[in-house]
């Protein structure tokens, strides 16, 4: 109604703009951050993981100074160890078939293994994996820089190893290589595929076999595994997930985040930067509005002292400039999260060659929408609402006296 | 005390400032105004005639007596009560036209109107277009209302000061700032509207041509009537 100024207007639309395209476009980068270390973390690792929880006298006995002697001893311990995992895995899968919320599962056998080439050697991971179910759940098959993920199915020496693996041990497709255990057992096998998850620890140490193989290679039963990993539906939701899995089993059912709370922890602490840079910017231009109101409202001394002659109360006054804060706190916030999802769309096409990655993470989560329009109102409301109530409060005969 | 002759009754009128010093500025006021009444309050400036005309525009309600408009004792209403009073009751006329110079000559009349919202916009608009003729400023309706001369607002103002059909107009010098012929054209505008439609109206004033054309002038000196 009492229109200020269209320089005004558009200075304080504008920096509403600036302030919310801000807080989108931040919140948009970190979750897109988050998202993809989150990513990347679990493409060898699960939601939650079940496995049999080795007994704590082990770590002393492997301090044990290495002579020959002791050597023998620690080996002995390891095995016993070892033997443990989970006999039965069909009847673990069985439970997890019927709990909700799960949106797959698959067992692994991992074991430390030397591998040799020539007079190299170097330690590894081996996993023995079931394929099908393995893909589904780290989508395995789109990590393969060579070879086809599911060739160690058809002949039982073949093996996939990491990338960084392979180039540690010279070693190439096609090439062969020797396994042993710690038992001494050995074993060639022959390069089939090479992979690289982005996970720079897990492609430096990994080298996969089909769970079959791993079996016959470590002479156990064919219901054995080390681990089941399980996959959510919300990997945030693991924990409750786990509560929900654990009566049911003699096992220990781990989510990610315990295992993990580093992961969880950079991502809360990125989360708390991005939103509180954010809401930096969008207090500054709420000081900006604020500033603007009060410059209005001294401007329109004499004609809110005559509305108020002529029978507008106080609140008719708080009303008039608070629905112009209003205003331009909903143009530009529409605007700006116009903008600001359109900033995220440039940096979503900036390219970055990391990992998994093309181009920079950025994610288009609703909330930080619904959260920059929601403090950009509230900040313009405030903003507004101050000089209002001064405006309100104005006593029109001292005005109108002169 | 009342009837239904009295537009206006004022009994009892002190007032005081306390800023800077304190000032006894209204002695013992007591008047009555009729219906349909043409007053002028005259004095030096100074006496007093501003602040007794915010008083009874119920602008200002720190004073002790009693003020009676229209049969309603206005006297301890409160802030909203005044408002929604002031809108439906009282035109006023200022000494300084002021209209709302960014919005047209129409817009400035319908808004007392609007805010009284007690009849559809069309009504309302149809309204200030028959005040717009009865005031002679026709084909300007459109116009932003700092367009306009100085005698021109001032008719406007008095147009808006009787959008909502009010008890009483008031004005403190309302052609204070005119030149002497537009100033004519203001007193004779309020004459007819006193003697015709029998509207009451009270002005304060220090042009004695003004005041001789009212029907009764109050005189005030030193915050007492003389
Ligand atoms: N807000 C105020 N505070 C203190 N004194 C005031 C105030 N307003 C007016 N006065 C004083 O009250 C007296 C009457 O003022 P006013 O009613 O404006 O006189 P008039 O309109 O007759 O010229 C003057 O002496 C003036 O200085
Ligand atoms: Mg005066």
């Amino acid at each position: 109604m009492l229109t200020s100024r269209i320089r005004q207007l558009m200075v304080a639309v504008l920096s509403v703009i600036f302030g919310i395209s801000m807080y989108v476009a931040m919140n948009g980068f970190m979750g897109g951050v988050n998202d993809s270390q989150t990513e990347i973390t679990f493409t060898s690792m699960a939601h939650i993981k079940i496995y049999n929880e080795t007994p704590d006298e082990v770590a002393p006995i492997t301090t044990v100074p290495k002579n020959e002697q002791a050597y023998s001893y620690v080996s002995n311990t390891k095995n016993i160890n070892y033997t443990e995992g989970i006999k039965n895995v069909d009847g673990l899968k069985n439970i997890l078939q019927d709990i909700d919320n799960i949106t797959g599962y698959t067992a692994q056998i991992n074991e430390n293994v030397f591998i040799q080439n020539g007079v190299l050697q170097q330690s590894a991971t081996l996993s023995g994996v079931e394929t099908e179910t393995e893909n589904q759940l780290f989508k395995t098959a789109d990590y393969m820089v060579e070879g086809n993920f599911f060739d160690i199915d058809k002949r039982s020496d073949g093996i996939i190893l990491g990338i960084g693996l392979a180039e540690k041990m010279g070693v190439n497709m096609g090439n062969s290589i020797t396994l042993s255990t710690s038992q001494g057992v050995k074993k060639n096998f022959k390069i089939v595929g090479i992979i690289e998850t982005g996970a720079m620890s897990a492609d430096k140490s990994k080298a996969i076999v089909s769970i079959r193989t791993a079996r016959q290679f470590l002479s156990k039963n064919r219901s054995y595994a080390t681990e089941v990993q399980v996959n959510v539906e919300d990997y945030n939701q693991a924990r409750q997930v786990a509560k929900m899995i654990a009566p049911h089993t003699k096992y220990k059912v781990q989510a990610w985040q315990e295992g993990n709370a580093q992961l969880d922890s950079s991502s809360f602490l990125r989360d708390i930067l991005a939103i509180s840079v954010s809401l930096t910017i969008l207090i500054v231009a709420g000081f900006g509005i604020y500033n603007i109101m009060n410059m209005t409202v001294n401007e329109k001394i004499k004609e809110i002292a005559i509305l108020k002659a002529m029978g507008f109360d106080g609140q008719d006054i708080k009303t008039i400039f608070v629905s112009q804060a209003l205003f331009i706190g909903l143009i530009g916030g529409f605007l700006g999260l116009i903008i600001g999802n359109i900033i995220i769309r440039i940096i979503d096409h900036v390219p970055f060659n990391i990992g998994p990655m093309d181009s920079l993470p950025v994610s288009y989560r609703p909330q930080d929408y619904i959260l920059a329009f929601g403090f950009g109102i509230l900040f313009t409301f405030i903003a507004g609402y101050l000089p209002a109530r001064k405006a309100s409060k104005l006593d029109p005969v001292e005005i109108l006296r002169g | 005390m009342t009837n239904t002759k009295q537009s206006i009754v004022a009994t009892g009128i002190n007032k005081y400032f306390y800023d800077p010093v304190n000032f006894h500025v209204l002695k013992d006021i007591n008047f009555e105004v009729n219906k349909g009444e043409f007053v002028a309050i005259t004095g030096k400036s100074g006496s007093g005639k501003s602040t007794l005309m915010y008083l009874l525009s119920t602008m200002d309600n720190d004073y002790e007596g009693n003020i009676t408009i229209n049969g309603q004792q206005v006297t301890g209403l409160n802030q909203k009560q005044l408002a929604d009073f002031r809108n439906e009751h009282i035109g006023f006329v200022f000494q300084f036209h002021y209209l709302l110079p960014e919005f047209t000559v129409l817009d400035n009349l319908m808004l007392p109107a609007l805010k009284l919202n007690k009849k559809p916009k069309e009504e309302i608009e149809h309204r200030a277009l028959e005040l717009i003729n009865l005031l002679d400023v026709k084909g300007q309706e459109k116009k932003l209302a700092s367009r306009l001369s100085g005698g021109q607002q001032q008719r406007i103002a008095i147009a808006r000061a009787m959008m909502n059909e009010p008890a009483i107009i008031m004005g403190d010098e309302p052609t204070g700032n005119l030149d002497s012929k537009n100033a004519n054209v203001v007193i004779e505008t309020f004459r007819h509207l006193a003697k015709e439609l029998g509207q009451t109206i009270i002005a304060v004033t220090h042009d004695h041509d003004f005041a001789k054309r009212c029907d009764r002038i109050i005189e005030l000196a030193d915050g007492r009537i003389v």
